[in-house]
């Protein structure tokens, strides 16, 4: 089943008195339980089409539906729901939460769903930590941790609410290769026990071989 | 909640020293507003519970009796003290005084000064408290302050030791004064030093204190005769106004008149009944009544009666005749009389005719007041005309009873339009401090000034402050801003974020704020001001500060403030709220 399904995808951002047009016309479905990477050099739009499937972009023209759910017709509240609940975020520079520890950072969006007591939450937290391997440092706060160890913290928190999607955005990128592979590593393995569809993008060609399925993107174009 | 409170609290300690700095400035400003508070407060109790309870009181009651001098007497006191019994509650007031003082010339031992004598009534009973208070003002040094009710000491006087030594005297030393009682006569008499004072109230150095029963005989007060009458209230701004209003609606007068009997050729009862002689009381006599024999003109006038037609049968009287009169006051044992001309013959209802004398109120209020007839008594002797006859409203009343007002400007027009409308009864007014104290209670104002131009910093400190700092916040984590709302944070909860760190700030400082300011009301009570001629002196209590901070003032400072705060930050916190995530995420520093 398409999990994404985007045609003519545009999306030019205006600068100043020229418009950059980050994107010029992508068509691109994405099956559930995929894990794909999408390559391109840097400035070639992988960033704006990730924001833009992960629901916290918008296209200028086009269509962009979610299963099945046209995400230009939503509002704002609609949309952030959507995001807490099918989509999960890693992000090349990690983004943790500097004020919260690491079991917190996990616990993060279960305590947005406001649908699930503290012991759950609690439970669900620590099988994820113990997944990507760092229950020792559950009480650490992020400054206290590598970077290999918080995109690991990362990645546990974009999928504690089993999200259909999880979408990076250059996951290795600022991480050295041994740690980079690792995270990969950890990424195809959470693929394989949460059936969790990956998208990763890169602009690293050696980085490829994890993909299951790849697309170029090249100066805003989908290259065949 | 919990768990945006938590981020927020440690969102706080993650920028300590932008918060500490923005905090202190906040403790300061609460600081500044509670004790501009408290000290407003605490002057506003010196006010109305110190100065203007010796000043004026809270409520009084003045009279003004004759037209040319204006006596300050009541002729009755057991009845007015009957209707502040009657109409205030006993656990609203706190204490009721005759008001009596007099300027005078004193002559010490080669040495005179200008002074003025005020009575202390030292026969009432007083709560041990208030006993207290008293002495400490008087701080009597040498003498005692119980000397004062001595019988057996003429005159015994209390003052001050400046005033002691501007006249050279010394204890049981002897001082002549000189003054005019309340009919105008010059008068001297012996006052003997029982005690000196040795106290900085300004109110008090230049006054010489004698018994209130001692000054009323020099005066010429009789014992039953009172003086302006002053309440002073347990909760004067609760209850003036009100108690004023009550006390004025019971003061309302009844008709005056005398029941007496007349003696001509033969004796009869009748009721003289005052016209007044404002031109409206004038035109209704002249329209409605009629004359049997003399002209109206000389009827009316002052020198004379206008007798029933009936009754001049009965005693022989005629226009030019002299009757005599007669009736029992209420507070002598004889008779009381006088003699009169009559002017004129009326006609008119045979009772009218039979038992009435019209005159002129100049004459009729001169003999009511000095021998106050027994009104209650002899009203089911008098014969008074019914309220619907024709000229009921021309006729005169126990007194007249000033309409209430509010402030001391409408209490000044009050007075210049009774000044112009000549009044020959007593007049009567019922006032509050807000009309009798507006001076000492414009210092209120000045007060509340200070306390504005404080609330003004503070608003200025959170409302610059918190802006600034949000915005630092916001920038520096704008990325955490869009990540939080990628996750799938509603925006909502976002700006509670900011507006609850504020919140919480702005509460801690406020609680650092209230400790400061008792720190430093304590400090800055600590400190004796010697001032002895500067009026500001008023603003002491035993020559220091005088601080009131009350709970509920707090309270209110801090939820205000706080709801400042949340307000200030409610707009930045917003805009950060409704960024993009994209661009949030990709800004960069
Ligand atoms: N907010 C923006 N405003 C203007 N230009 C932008 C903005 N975001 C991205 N771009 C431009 O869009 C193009 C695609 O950017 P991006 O998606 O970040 O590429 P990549 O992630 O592949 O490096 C670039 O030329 C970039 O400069
Ligand atoms: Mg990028």
């Amino acid at each position: 089943m398409d999990i994404i399904d985007i045609k003519g995808l545009v999306k030019n951002y205006p600068l100043g008195e020229t418009t950059v047009h980050a994107l010029r016309g992508v068509d691109l479905t994405i099956q559930e339980g995929e894990f794909m990477s999408i390559v391109g050099p840097s400035g070639s739009g992988k960033t704006t089409l990730l924001n833009i499937i992960g629901c916290i972009d918008f296209a200028t023209e086009g269509s962009v539906k979610v299963h099945e759910t046209e995400i230009t017709a939503l509002t704002d509240r609609e949309v952030t729901d959507l995001r807490l609940h099918k989509i999960g975020f890693i992000f090349q520079t990690f983004n943790l939460i500097p004020v919260l520890d690491v079991i917190e950072n996990v616990e993060f969006p279960l305590l947005l769903m406001k649908n699930q007591s503290k012991g759950e939450i609690r439970k669900r937290a620590d099988k994820l930590i113990d997944e990507v391997g760092l229950s020792e440092y559950a009480e650490h706060r992020p400054a206290e941790l590598s970077g290999g160890q918080r995109q690991r913290v990362a990645i546990a928190r974009a999928l504690v609410t089993n999200p259909d999607i999880v979408l990076a955005d250059e996951p290795t990128a600022n991480l050295d290769s041994v740690t980079g592979a690792q995270i990969l590593e950890l990424m195809k393995k959470m693929n394989e026990i949460e059936k969790t569809t990956f998208i990763f993008s890169t602009h690293d060609e050696h980085v490829l071989k994890y993909a299951q399925k790849i697309v170029k993107i090249k100066d805003g174009r989908i290259e065949r | 909640m919990k768990f945006l409170l938590t981020i927020s609290l440690r969102n706080l300690l993650r920028q300590k020293r932008r918060n500490i700095f923005l905090g202190s400035a906040m403790a300061f400003g609460v600081m500044i507003l509670i004790t501009a508070n408290s000290f407003s407060h605490g002057v506003s109790d010196i006010m109305f519970n110190k100065l203007i309870v010796y000043m004026t009181g809270h409520v009084g009651i003045t009279f003004n009796e004759g037209t040319g001098r204006r006596i300050p007497i009541f002729r009755d006191k057991e009845r007015i003290l009957k209707v502040i019994q009657n109409n205030i509650k006993k656990d609203e007031i706190a204490d009721v005084d005759e008001a009596i003082g007099m300027f005078c010339r004193a002559i010490g031992n080669g040495k005179a000064d200008n002074v003025v004598v005020v009575g202390i009534d030292m026969s009432k009973q007083v709560s041990e408290e208030l006993e207290k208070e008293y002495m400490e003002s008087f701080n009597v040094v040498e003498g005692s302050y119980d000397d004062l009710a001595r019988d057996d000491i003429e005159n015994p006087v209390l003052l001050s030791r400046q005033k002691a030594e501007s006249l050279n005297v010394k204890r049981n030393d002897v001082i002549r004064i000189r003054f005019q009682n309340v009919y105008g006569q010059d008068m001297a008499a012996r006052a003997v030093v029982v005690g000196l004072m040795a106290n900085d109230n300004l109110f008090m150095q230049g006054v010489l204190f004698v018994e209130l029963k001692n000054i009323k005989k020099m005066m010429g007060y009789r014992p039953q005769e009172c003086g302006n009458i002053q309440i002073i209230l347990k909760n004067p701004v609760r209850d003036a106004v009100k108690t004023a209003d009550r006390l004025h609606e019971a003061l309302n007068p009844g008709p005056a008149f005398i029941a007496g009997t007349v003696r001509g050729a033969a004796k009869a009862g009748v009721t003289i009944l005052p016209f007044m002689a404002d031109n409206d009381s004038k035109r209704i006599m002249r329209e409605s009544f009629k004359l049997a024999s003399g002209r109206l003109d000389d009827v009316l006038a002052k020198d004379g009666v206008m007798i029933g037609r009936r009754l001049a049968g009965l005693i022989g009287a005629y226009p030019g005749s002299k009757i005599s009169i007669s009736f029992k006051p209420r507070f002598a044992d004889k008779d009381a009389s006088f003699t009169c001309k009559v002017n004129g013959i009326f006609t008119g209802p045979p009772d009218e005719e039979e038992k009435l004398i019209y005159m002129h109120e100049s004459l009729f209020y001169k003999y009511f007041y000095s021998n106050l007839p027994d009104i209650i008594k002899d009203k089911d002797k008098a014969y008074i005309p019914p309220d619907d006859s024709p000229f009921s409203k021309a006729l005169g009343t126990e007194w007249v009873l000033l309409d209430r007002t509010a402030t001391t400007d409408d209490a000044t027009k009050k007075e210049a339009q009774i000044a112009k409308k000549k009044i020959k009864a007593m007049t009567m007014d019922v006032n509050t401090m807000y009309e009798t104290a507006s001076d000492v209670l414009k210092l209120e104002g000045v007060l509340n000034l200070v306390t504005l131009i404080a609330v003004l910093i503070l608003f200025f400190i959170i409302v610059l402050g918190v802006i600034n700092t949000l915005r630092m916040s916001i920038r520096e984590r704008t990325r955490e801003i869009g990540t939080i709302r990628a996750i799938g944070m509603q925006k909502r909860d976002v700006r509670s974020i900011f507006i609850l760190e504020t919140v919480s700030l702005t509460f801690f400082a406020s609680i650092c704020g209230v400790v400061l300011a008792f720190i430093v009301m304590e400090l800055l009570s600590l400190i004796k001001f010697n001032v002895v001629d500067n009026p500001m002196g008023i603003l002491l209590l035993n020559q220091r500060l005088h601080f009131l901070p009350t709970i509920s003032g707090i309270i209110f400072n801090i939820l205000f403030i706080i709801l400042i705060a949340a307000a200030t930050a409610y707009f930045p916190s917003r805009r950060a709220a409704a960024m993009s995530a994209a661009d949030a995420l990709r800004h960069y520093e």
